[in-house]
This record gives structure tokens, C-alpha cells and sequence, in this order.
């Protein structure tokens, strides 16, 4: 299926129903004096979107626009996984006090804007397609991590982000270029059919492939191109620090892994992919894969404020997704896509904790913490602690089976080492997710340490997050069998 | 000597270069936004180059102008973000907005 | 057996009681604060008295099938799919299942409601029922579960729900330390259990059918009788390694010594958990297994030997307890004993027989203890009861009727049951067990009633206050009693061996799980009556000389005085043969097996909750040095240098933009060198 401009509209309603609730923002914007209802306006159309997306699976797959973007399961996936934490995050938005300070209609017509580039990212087939949806993320990004007036952190956050995205991106478009150069063709399908014939330049090849990830790796936050990380997530807002962690994240390896699979790799026998030969790709993301859990885990170690430790920890994550792209097989990608809707609901419960401690004492610190459980909040420090320990991967927790599957791809391709060092890599992360968890429940509160309560708004929420962090580790079946599902490339 | 593709590339990797050199050594916020410009550009050269000479089709003149329009996009968010340094820090030299570290 | 019928209603008799569970964990407080504790009664109850009536359902439903078929099946879903290995959860009931689905609603079901009494004055009301929910449910898990892995499951729930329980005061030190052992020697247990369990996985795996399915593993285990490791059967060694889980989880022998202390718990969590279901797991799980442990002969004897050992031993330690409530954990300990000794003699079924029986009068005397205790205002010292009969005319009848049939008096319920494992044992040939077995049974009637005249005879030694105090119990805790107490004296009638004339109803129900009884046939039909006949003369005799002890005193002054003397030949002849059978027998006897007992006890807490240090100064002091010096030298490097090293990773991130960005173009600069030296 290869359709017209026009053709393709009647498979493009997501991202129809969420452009037109961008423009539909701005406009309420400036009629409406109310801005409350802008909140749920945005999580409506968002769900209109997610609705159109469900709607979409078991229709042809297949390339839209002239070859621009595509639709198949793959990019389904990943939209209703950056649906599903935009929709989060906008519930979580509408409880903190950061957020009450923005501008309500330019903050949620940017997260939406933000999210339709992460579905381009996760569906486009085509050089131009790819810089133009990271881009599209990437500023909106930048806007949103800024947006907090007259803040110190936040404005300085913002622009350490640019001129690293800048940079990043930029580099990005140069390897591509070299890519256009060698194989004369913007579209994936062709550049994979020439790059296999064998001609190109290796050296060449693999340096426009370190160019290109600069700007993939900066999005996905693998070492090194991670630094913009832990001080843009410690300035921005929280909850935009939870989406960048998990919806540009999951986009970024969406990009990532649509780029270096079905663009450069032939699928071969048994849903083995062949990389082009010559080029010592994987072995170069085996060692980035390493290098990304190690320094991460071991940078949250002494860390003192949590939205910085969680920063480190993200990365670290980073780190074990990308264990499964190393393994260069159907089984690893499987384990990715599982552990990022697994990384998706614990890591921004994580988050919503830091948003509820915060809101109550305006401190990130981990002193914070002390005594959590005791001051008011036992439901939250209880829910953080099965985030936690689901993100240090304890069973019977949902991280648990995400980094099972993900191991189990690893040993399974033979990649002993690679295993063994994510293995040391869990083992120290345990002490400083149990370090936390040790304060909010060990720890007694000190006489001057604030109660913590809750906004009404914020308990269903916290629910929503920790019930399928538990419900996941004890029946992952349909999740497993729906990310299997998602593995459908559309490859002509 | 005729002019040819590998010309082009050489440019385009000394503007590369340049613009590595200008993001890593400049102080100045507005200067490294404009060392970000010259590495979007020498990317450019080498689209249309390569458009012109080897794939005989006008993809990569069209990625050079999208990428000519995001680069504005990306100077007026990078000016408002400046902008905002100053107000706060009364600077504009990326030394001074070093308090997000370890 | 080949093909199972589906179900869809066993799911219900399990989720239930988690339902329950569910909504007074999560909403209790809620609840309690809002409609009171009725409405977490009547949450708690509800789910288990439905469960019971589908259980009877059930069981309805497997009679009306032929005796071969009788095997309903529930599956839900499939929860682990891993190469050969596959798992689902799934219920399934067959006649031995049913039983103990049965004992666990019924039973269970009369003391959540019998709880609502006991427990009205408990501020946590909530949390008690939540647990007490969640118990069940994971008991009905561990039952009705089929595979080991779902087992495995229920067997860690009921133990986590039981430390729950047990440190269910937990303001108190002593209820929490309680709850920690019971928690450290299961973990002892169930190493072994999980051992088990691979073991069989892994060797079916190599014989090309690897399994954890029950109905499995008895279709291929054939297939592994002859492997071998390191010189001993497979078999054998995995049915050991089960029998140590079975051992921690039922307190037998050394790993008993949780189950006392666990007496710390409240009243009627004594008679759900460590009386009447969660102590008989092993038992249940023996018998589940039993076409494997029929295999595993040399286990088999293991198991009779423990269990014969466990019963004399802890019926002894019995004997001298004081409190209340720790005699009738010994005696379980003990009862526990013999079920051990009948699955050791390869008789399941009597087996699982004492089993029902027992769950109904140990539950029926913890609950009038329970009584009692709430009488007494937490009083547990029986040296301050006494003379409670007219006080307590209920509770004093049903721990009447209940020790009657613990002490093994016809027509009582435990007559049949333990007089059909004691019967079994010495058929099977196990003679130095039926002997300790038998001798159990004596000292068994002899504590039981040294209890009751203590406690409900003789003259009060209660302060006054306490005295006019004393009430009987509110009906909702006589009601359940009373029930217990009528099963108590008819439950027997399940299993009326042959020789009596019954036709052994129980033991012919269990035949499509155990196979037909052997050796019935050929063994003389006078010895069997003989051995009746001894074992009844012995518990009489336990009573008549509690009897003569600690209700008329005839014997006391005189043997005291002339253990003081030294020479007790001023004495009557046939007192003097009371005398010396009790002065050897009983008082030396017990005070030898007492301190083995205390010794045992002793050391083995003080070897697993303590540490080994008290055990030899030598062993401590290798112990410190290697703590001190390699243990912490490793770890305090490990640490250190994993610290530092975050700390120096940290140092990277200075916060300038420029460095950042120096980090990439190194970062690429050296990847490109790498490429370039290694790959040419």
C-alpha cells in the first residue's frame, strides 16, 4: 500500500484529531476566560486520538503521504504509548504547583504539539520526515522546560537543552546527509536496498551512523550523549521532566529503532536482523549500552535530590533498553518495547510522588523524604516504594519482568558479558531506589517536617500508576502478547 | 578545475568545523546559537551538493530548505530562551548559568 | 483422570475470600470508621460461607461422578510460558482436594465468625479480618492449586499472612520476635521445598517432559525413577528436599520450634492456622504428591521416623506447660506427628483422616481456650484457673467433648482417625514408631486432661476480682464451639475401620488419588482389635492417672515426699506400681525428653534466630574474623569504590555547556579511533 496525499488522510485521524485540538487550544485560549477547562480539553482530544489509534489496528498497513511516513503496528504502538503518557501527564499537570504558574493554553497546546511529533517520529519512513518530527519534538521541548517564569532553574535548564539539542541534531542532519550522499535517496526502503548492495564506504558509513545517533542518542539519552539530562530534568517542571523521561524517551528509541532496523537491517530467518556487513554497529551499541547503565547507576549513587536521581536512573534505563536492540533480533526489540510501557507507568509514578512531596514542601532534597509514610502520606510513599523497587527490578513488581525479558534476550543472544554487567548494574541501583525508600518509611519525621496531603485529584491517579506496576509483574501476558503484536514493520 | 562535488564537501565539512569549534569554545549564548546555525548549514551544503551531483533528484535542495525553516524556528525559541537568561542572570555568557551541576 | 471436566465455578471458592480481603485491606479503616465492625464481619464472612456452600457444591458434583472421574478442573489463564516450561493457573479438585477445601471453609468459616466475638474489642478489627481473609484464600490457593508453582504460591501466602498474625499485636516486642522466628525457620523449609521442586522440574526436563502439573508428573515420573545423582534416586532426594518444606511448614522436629512462640498470635488465628489448615500443608502436600513418595521408600521411612519422634517428643514437652494455649500447641505439634507417621506408612488416607478430624477438635479446643482466655481477662497461667465448669458450662462442655476425642476415646472423633495410623504403622512393619506413637497416645490423654482439671475442675485459684469477672462468652463464639464440638464427637464416623463393622467410608473416597488400601486382606483381624484395644487402655489410663493427680491429689503428696526420701517402700503395692511407673515413666521420662526437648529448642533458636555464636566460641570466632575482615573488607572496597567511582562520574557533569558538549566530540572522536585501529 503506497497512498497519496489524499489517499492517506482517512488513516491519519490521530494525528488530524490532535493537531486540530492544538489549534483548537490556542484559539479557546483567547476566548475563554476560564482556563481550567483547557486541561481537559487537551486530555478530550487526546483520548479522541487515542480512540482513532485503536481504531486504526487491523486496517491495511502500509506507507502514507508518498512514502513519508508509515503505518503499521510498530507506529501504533508508539502512539498510544506517547498518548498514554501525555494523557497522564496532563492529569498529573492539573495537581502541581509548578504548573499553576504557566500559561495554561500555550502549556498544553505545546505538550500536544510535543506529542504529534513523537508520532511522526515513531511512523516516519523517510530521512526529511525523521529531523523534521525530532525537531518538532525537540523544540517543543525546549519551550516547555523554559516555561516557568523567571526561574533560575528553569530558564537555564532550557538553555543548556537548546544548544545541546541544537548540536545534537545538527550533527544528526550532517550524517544523514552523508547517507543521502552514498545512497542518492531520502526513503528508507531505498536507502536499505542500496546500502545492502555493498558499495558504500564503511568507514563512512559507520561515521554518518555516529552522527546520526548524536541526535537519536541524545533523545533516548544514551551516554555520551546524555550530559543535558540530569540539569534539565532537575530545572524543568516536574511533570515535564516525567514526560521528557518517558514520552521523548520512548520516542527516541521509537526513531531509533525504526532507523537501524527496518532502514539499514535486512529481516532475516527466525526474526534475526542482518545488520550491513562490515560495519561493527552492534558491537558499538553494545559498548554504549554498558557504558549507559554503568554511568548512570553509578552517578545516582550519592545524588541528594531525587529528580536528579531519577535523571541518573532514566539513564541508566536507557541503558537496559537498549541491551535489546544490541542483540539485533526480534526477541530483544519484544523486550524493548515491553520494558518502555513498563519504564512509561513506573518511572512517571516515580515522578507523581516527587510532584506530591513537592507540592506540600517545595523541596526535591531527599530529607524531604524522611519519614514520608509517617507525615500524612502512606499511600504515596507506599506506591513509591513499588515504583521504586519495580525500577530496581524486584519481583514480583512489573520492572522485574521487563528486565527479565530483556536479560533473557541478552542470554539468549549469547551476549554473557552484556548480561552480567546489567546484572551488577540492578544490584547497585537496588541502593539508592532502597535508600529512598528507606527514608520515607524508616526514617522518623523530624518535629519540622511538613505534613504531606494529597489533592483529591492526585489519589485515582496514583491507583492508575501502581495497581498495573504490581498487576504487570503478576500477569504480564496480554501486555507481552500486545508488544509481540506491535513488532509489525511495514517493509516493502 | 572544475568545480566538483568534492568542493562542496570539503566546505561543508569546514563549515562543520567551524561551527563544532565556535559551540565548544564560545562563551557567549548568541555565539554558540550561531555555531549551531553554521553546523545546520554545512549540512545544507552538502544536501544540495549531493542533490545536484550524485542523486539526480531535488529531495536533499527540499531538505536544505526545511532545514533552512526549522533553523529560524530554532533561532527565535533559542533568542526568547536567551532573553529569558538575561532578565534573570543580567548576562548572557553560559558561565554564569551554571547552577544546575553536581 | 483423562479428561478432566471444566469448571468454572472452582475459581470462585478461591477468589472470594480475596475478594473479602480486598475490600477490608484496602477500604477497611474506611468501613470501620463509616458503618462499624459489623460491616467488616459481615465483608470477612460473607465470601467464606459462599465458598463453603460452592465446596459443598462441589463436592455434591464429584459424587454424583463415577469414582475414576472424579476430578473437576478450573483453568484461568496461562501465566508462565517459557520454553518447556508451562504453568497455568488453574484449580482443580479431586477427592483429596475437596476434603481439605471443605475442612478450610467449613472450619475456617466457623472461626472468622466465631472471631467476630472475639476479636469485638480490637481497635485493627479491620486488619485482623483482611488477614484472616487473605489466609484463607491462600490456603484454598495451596489446595485446589495444579502445579507446584501455584502451590508454592499459596504455601508463601499462608506463611506470609501467618507472620502477619502471629506479630499481630505488634506493639509488643515478644508478639513481633514470635513473628520473625516462625518467618526464619520457614525460610529453612522452604529452601528445601524450592529445591524440591526443581529438582523434579529438572529432571522430568531432562527425561524430555518437563513439567510442574501434578496430573504430569504422575504421568512421566516413570520416566525418572531410575536417575540418579550423586548415588541416590532422584526421586528420593527431591522427596526429601519436599519433606524438609513439609517439615518447617507443619513444625516437625527440629524445625517445631516456631509454633509454640507462634501462640502469641490471637486466639482464633491459633485455630485457623496453627491447628486446624496451614500447619497440615505438608501433610496435604505428601499426600498430593504421594505417587511420588511411594517411590522413595527410604523417604518414607525418614518421614514415619520424624513424625513417630515429633509425636512422642513434643506430647512429652506437653506435659509440663503451663500455659493455656502452649500445651495444645505441643499437643498439635504432635498430632501433626502422626499424620506425619501415617504418611510415612504409606496411609494417606488415615492419614488425611486424622487430619479432618483433628482440625476439628484442635480447632474446638484452641476456641475454648480462646474462650477461657477471654473469661480469665487474658489470663493464660492454668495455675490460676481452676473450677471453671460451672463458670463456663458451655466452653467446659465442648473442651470436654474435644479432649475426649483428642485423648482417643471411642466413639470420639480422633478414636478412629489415630487408632487407624497406629494400626497402619505397626502393619506396615514400622514397629519402633507405632511404639513411640503409641506411647504418645497415653501421654496425649494424660495433658489433655491434666488441662481440663486444671483449668475447669478442682477449686478456683483465680484472684477475686478476676473471679467475679468471669462470664461465659457471647453466643456468637458458643455457636461455633458447639458445632465444632458436635463434629468432634461424629466426625469419626467417616472412617469405621472394618473390624467395627463400618466400611471405612473415608478411605474408600480416597482410592482414585491413593490407590486401593493393601494388606488389609492377610493381617489378623484379632491384632488389629488387640491394638484398639491397647491404645484405648492407654488413654484411659492417661486420664484415670491426670484423673488421680491433679483432680483427687492422691498421688502427688506421696510422690513428692517419697522423692524426697529417697526410699518409697513405706507404699501400698499397688500404689507403689502407679508410683514407680510414674516416677520412671513420667517424671524422670519426662523430665529426660523435657530438657531434650527444651535442648532442642534451645539451641536450635538460638542457632537460627541468634546466630551461631552461642554454639562454640570457636566457630564465633572464625565467624568475627572472617566478618571483620574479609566480609567487611570485601564489602566496605565494593562500596567504597563503587561510591567513588559515582562520585567521579558525577564530576563530570560541571554544569557547563561547553564541557558537556567536549564530552560528545571525545566521546565520538574516540569511537572513531577504535573503529579505525580494530576494524582497519
Amino acid at each position: 500500500m503506497d497512498l497519496t496525499n489524499l489517499e492517506s488522510l482517512k488513516y491519519f485521524y490521530p494525528e488530524i484529531i490532535l493537531s486540530g485540538t492544538v489549534l483548537l487550544l490556542v484559539i479557546l485560549d483567547l476566548v475563554i476566560q476560564n482556563k481550567r477547562v483547557l486541561a481537559p480539553f487537551a486530555a478530550l482530544g487526546c483520548l479522541l486520538s487515542l480512540g482513532a489509534t485503536l481504531q486504526l489496528y487491523g486496517t491495511s498497513e502500509g506507507w502514507l503521504f508518498h512514502r513519508m511516513v508509515v503505518l503499521d503496528n510498530f507506529s501504533l504502538f508508539f502512539k498510544v504509548v506517547s498518548l498514554l503518557a501525555v494523557l497522564l501527564v496532563i492529569w498529573m499537570s492539573v495537581g502541581c504547583h509548578e504548573i499553576r504558574q504557566i500559561y495554561q493554553g500555550e502549556y498544553y497546546t505545546v505538550l500536544l504539539a510535543s506529542t504529534l511529533g513523537m508520532f511522526f517520529m515513531a511512523s516516519s519512513t523517510n530521512l526529511l520526515m525523521a529531523y523534521l518530527s525530532l525537531e518538532l519534538v525537540s523544540l517543543t521541548s525546549y519551550i516547555l522546560t523554559g516555561s516557568l517564569h523567571h526561574n533560575r532553574r528553569s530558564s537555564e535548564a532550557a538553555l543548556k537543552y537548546l544548544i545541546y539539542g541544537g548540536v545534537a541534531s545538527g550533527s544528526m542532519i550532517y550524517g544523514m546527509s552523508w547517507i543521502f550522499g552514498m545512497t542518492g535517496s531520502l526513503d528508507y526502503a531505498v536507502i536499505r536496498e542500496v546500502l545492502h548492495q555493498g558499495e558504500a564506504n564503511r568507514l563512512t558509513l559507520f561515521m554518518a551512523f555516529l552522527f546520526i545517533l548524536s541526535g537519536f542518542g541524545y533523545k533516548a539519552v544514551f551516554v555520551p550523549f546524555h550530559m543535558w539530562s540530569p540539569d534539565v530534568y532537575e530545572g524543568a517542571p516536574t511533570p515535564i521532566t516525567a514526560f521528557l523521561s518517558v514520552g521523548s524517551n520512548a520516542a527516541g528509541v521509537a526513531i531509533m529503532i525504526r532507523f537501524f532496523f527496518p532502514a539499514v537491517s535486512h529481516l532475516g530467518e527466525g526474526g534475526n536482523w542482518d545488520f550491513i556487513p562490515g560495519v561493527e554497529w552492534p558491537h558499538f551499541l553494545l559498548m554504549v549500552s554498558m557504558v549507559t547503565m554503568t554511568l548512570g547507576n553509578l552517578c545516582a549513587l550519592g545524588q541528594q535530590n531525587v529528580k536528579r536521581l531519577l535523571a541518573y536512573s532514566g539513564i541508566a534505563h536507557a541503558g537496559y533498553i537498549l541491551m535489546g536492540l544490541v542483540v539485533l533480533n526480534n526477541i530483544g526489540l519484544r523486550a524493548m518495547l515491553f520494558y518502555i510501557v513498563v519504564y512509561l507507568i513506573m518511572n512517571l509514578g516515580a515522578f507523581l510522588v516527587v510532584i506530591i512531596v513537592s507540592n506540600a514542601t517545595g523541596r526535591e532534597d531527599i530529607e524531604a523524604y524522611r519519614g514520608l509514610a509517617w507525615r500524612g502520606a502512606a499511600v504515596p510513599a507506599t506506591c513509591m516504594a513499588i515504583f521504586l523497587f519495580s525500577l530496581a527490578g524486584l519481583p514480583p513488581l512489573a520492572g522485574f519482568v521487563g528486565k527479565f525479558f530483556l536479560f533473557a534476550a541478552v542470554i539468549k543472544g549469547e551476549f554473557y558479558f552484556l548480561a552480567v554487567v546489567a546484572i551488577i548494574n540492578s544490584v547497585i541501583s537496588l541502593y539508592y531506589y532502597a535508600l529512598i525508600v528507606k527514608t520515607m518509611f524508616l526514617d522518623f519525621p523530624e518535629p519540622t517536617d511538613q505534613e504531606v496531603a494529597m489533592t483529591p485529584t492526585v489519589f485515582p491517579l496514583l491507583l492508575i500508576l501502581a495497581i498495573p506496576t504490581v498487576f504487570f509483574g503478576i500477569y504480564w501476558g496480554p501486555l507481552f502478547h500486545y508488544t509481540n503484536q506491535s513488532l509489525g514493520f511495514f517493509i516493502k | 578545475m572544475a568545480i566538483g562535488l568534492t568542493h562542496y564537501l570539503v566546505i561543508g565539512g569546514i563549515l562543520f568545523t567551524l561551527g563544532l569549534f565556535i559551540v565548544l569554545t564560545r562563551r557567549n549564548a548568541i555565539s554558540i546559537l550561531m555555531g549551531v546555525e553554521l553546523i545546520l548549514n554545512s549540512a545544507n551544503i552538502n544536501y544540495v551538493a549531493f542533490s545536484h551531483f550524485s542523486s539526480g533528484n531535488v529531495e536533499g535542495q527540499i531538505y536544505a530548505i526545511f532545514v533552512i525553516m526549522l533553523a529560524a524556528a530554532e533561532a527565535a525559541i533559542g533568542l526568547a530562551i536567551v532573553l529569558s537568561i538575561f532578565q534573570i542572570f543580567h548576562t548572557i555568557d553560559v558561565e554564569a548559568a551554571e547552577t544546575l551541576k553536581e | 483422570m483423562d479428561h478432566p471436566i471444566q469448571t468454572d465455578y472452582l475459581r470462585w471458592i478461591v477468589l472470594l475470600p480475596l475478594l473479602g480481603a480486598g475490600i477490608n485491606g484496602l477500604l477497611g479503616a474506611i468501613l470501620q470508621r463509616q458503618f462499624g465492625k459489623r460491616a467488616i464481619s459481615f465483608v470477612a464472612c460473607t465470601p467464606v460461607v459462599i465458598s463453603f456452600l460452592l465446596s459443598i457444591w462441589a463436592f455434591i458434583n464429584l459424587l454424583a461422578l463415577d469414582p475414576e472421574k472424579r476430578f473437576l478442573i478450573d483453568s484461568l489463564y496461562t501465566w508462565i510460558s517459557l520454553g518447556s516450561l508451562n504453568v497455568t493457573v488453574a484449580f482443580w479438585l479431586d477427592p483429596l482436594s475437596v476434603v481439605m477445601i471443605l475442612v478450610i471453609t467449613g472450619v475456617g468459616g466457623l472461626i472468622h465468625i466465631y472471631s467476630i466475638g472475639y476479636m469485638q474489642e480490637d481497635e485493627a478489627y479491620w486488619r485482623y479480618f483482611a488477614f484472616l481473609n487473605l489466609f484463607t484464600f491462600a490456603m484454598l490457593l495451596l489446595v485446589t492449586a495444579d502445579n507446584l508453582l501455584l502451590m508454592f504460591i499459596g504455601w508463601e501466602g499462608v506463611g506470609f499472612c501467618s507472620y502477619a498474625l502471629i506479630g499481630f499485636w505488634y506493639r509488643d516486642h515478644v508478639n513481633t520476635r514470635a513473628g520473625n522466628k516462625a518467618f526464619i525457620v520457614n525460610r529453612v523449609g522452604d529452601v528445601g521445598f524450592l529445591l524440591g521442586i526443581f529438582l523434579i522440574y529438572w529432571s522430568l526436563d531432562k527425561a524430555g517432559h518437563g513439567t510442574v502439573t501434578f496430573r504430569e508428573i504422575e504421568t512421566f515420573v516413570p520416566l525418572i525413577k531410575d536417575l540418579e545423582i550423586w548415588g541416590i534416586g532422584v526421586v528420593t532426594l527431591a522427596t526429601l528436599f519436599l519433606f524438609i518444606g513439609a517439615m518447617g511448614k507443619s513444625a516437625q522436629i527440629p524445625l517445631h520450634v516456631w509454633l509454640p512462640d507462634a501462640m502469641q498470635g490471637p486466639t482464633p488465628v491459633s485455630a485457623l492456622i496453627h491447628a486446624a489448615t496451614m500447619v497440615t500443608a505438608g501433610v496435604y502436600m505428601i499426600a498430593r504428591l504421594n505417587f511420588l513418595y511411594s517411590l522413595a521408600p527410604s523417604t518414607l521411612t525418614v518421614i514415619a521416623t520424624v513424625g513417630a519422634l515429633t509425636a512422642f517428643l513434643s506430647a512429652t514437652i506437653g506435659l509440663v506447660q503451663n500455659d493455656i494455649k502452649r500445651v495444645l500447641a505441643y499437643s498439635t505439634v504432635s498430632q501433626l506427628g502422626y499424620m506425619f507417621l501415617a504418611m510415612g506408612a504409606g496411609a494417606y488416607s488415615a492419614g488425611i483422616f486424622h487430619l479432618v478430624t483433628h482440625a476439628f477438635f484442635k480447632a474446638c479446643l484452641f476456641l475454648s481456650a480462646g474462650s477461657v482466655i477471654q473469661a480469665m481477662h487474658h489470663e493464660q497461667d492454668m495455675q490460676k484457673m481452676g473450677g471453671l465448669r460451672w463458670r463456663l458450662p458451655y466452653t467446659h462442655l465442648t473442651y470436654l467433648v474435644a479432649g475426649i476425642a483428642l485423648a482417643g476415646i471411642p466413639p470420639f472423633a480422633g478414636f478412629f482417625s489415630k487408632d487407624e495410623i497406629l494400626w497402619k504403622s505397626f502393619s506396615h512393619g514400622l514397629i519402633f514408631q507405632w511404639a513411640l506413637g503409641f506411647a504418645a497416645a497415653g501421654l496425649t490423654a494424660f495433658y489433655i486432661f491434666r488441662q481440663i482439671f486444671l483449668v475447669f475442675y478442682g477449686s478456683p485459684r483465680a484472684d477475686p476480682h478476676t473471679q467475679s469477672l468471669v462470664h461465659e462468652s457471647p453466643q456468637i463464639m458458643v455457636l461455633p464451639l458447639l458445632i465444632l464440638a458436635f463434629l468432634s464427637l461424629i466426625g469419626g464416623s467417616l472412617g469405621v475401620p472394618e473390624v467395627l463393622g463400618g466400611s471405612n467410608r473415608i478411605e474408600h473416597w480416597f482410592e482414585p488419588v491413593f490407590g486401593s488400601p493393601g494388606g488389609h486382606e492377610n493381617a489378623p483381624v484379632a491384632m488389629e482389635i488387640l491394638l484398639m484395644a491397647l491404645s484405648v487402655g492407654i488413654g484411659l489410663f492417661g486420664i484415670t492417672l491426670a484423673y488421680l493427680i491433679y483432680l483427687r491429689k492422691t498421688l502427688v503428696a506421696d510422690t513428692f515426699s517419697s522423692l524426697a526420701a529417697g526410699v518409697p517402700y513405706r507404699l501400698l503395692f499397688q500404689k507403689y506400681y502407679v508410683d514407680e511407673l510414674y516416677q520412671f515413666t513420667f517424671v524422670r521420662g519426662t523430665l529426660f525428653f523435657s530438657r531434650v526437648g527444651a535442648w532442642i529448642d534451645q539451641y536450635i533458636i538460638d542457632f537460627i534466630v541468634d546466630g551461631s555464636a552461642k554454639t562454640t566460641t570457636f566457630i564465633s570466632w572464625v565467624n568475627g574474623l572472617f566478618d571483620n575482615y574479609v566480609v567487611d573488607w570485601i564489602v566496605n572496597k565494593i562500596a567504597d569504590s563503587t561510591f567513588g567511582a559515582g562520585d567521579k562520574f558525577r564530576k563530570i557533569q560541571t554544569g557547563n555547556i561547553n564541557s558537556y558538549l567536549y564530552v560528545v566530540l571525545g566521546a565520538v572522536v574516540l569511537a572513531i579511533i577504535v573503529k579505525l585501529r580494530y576494524s582497519g
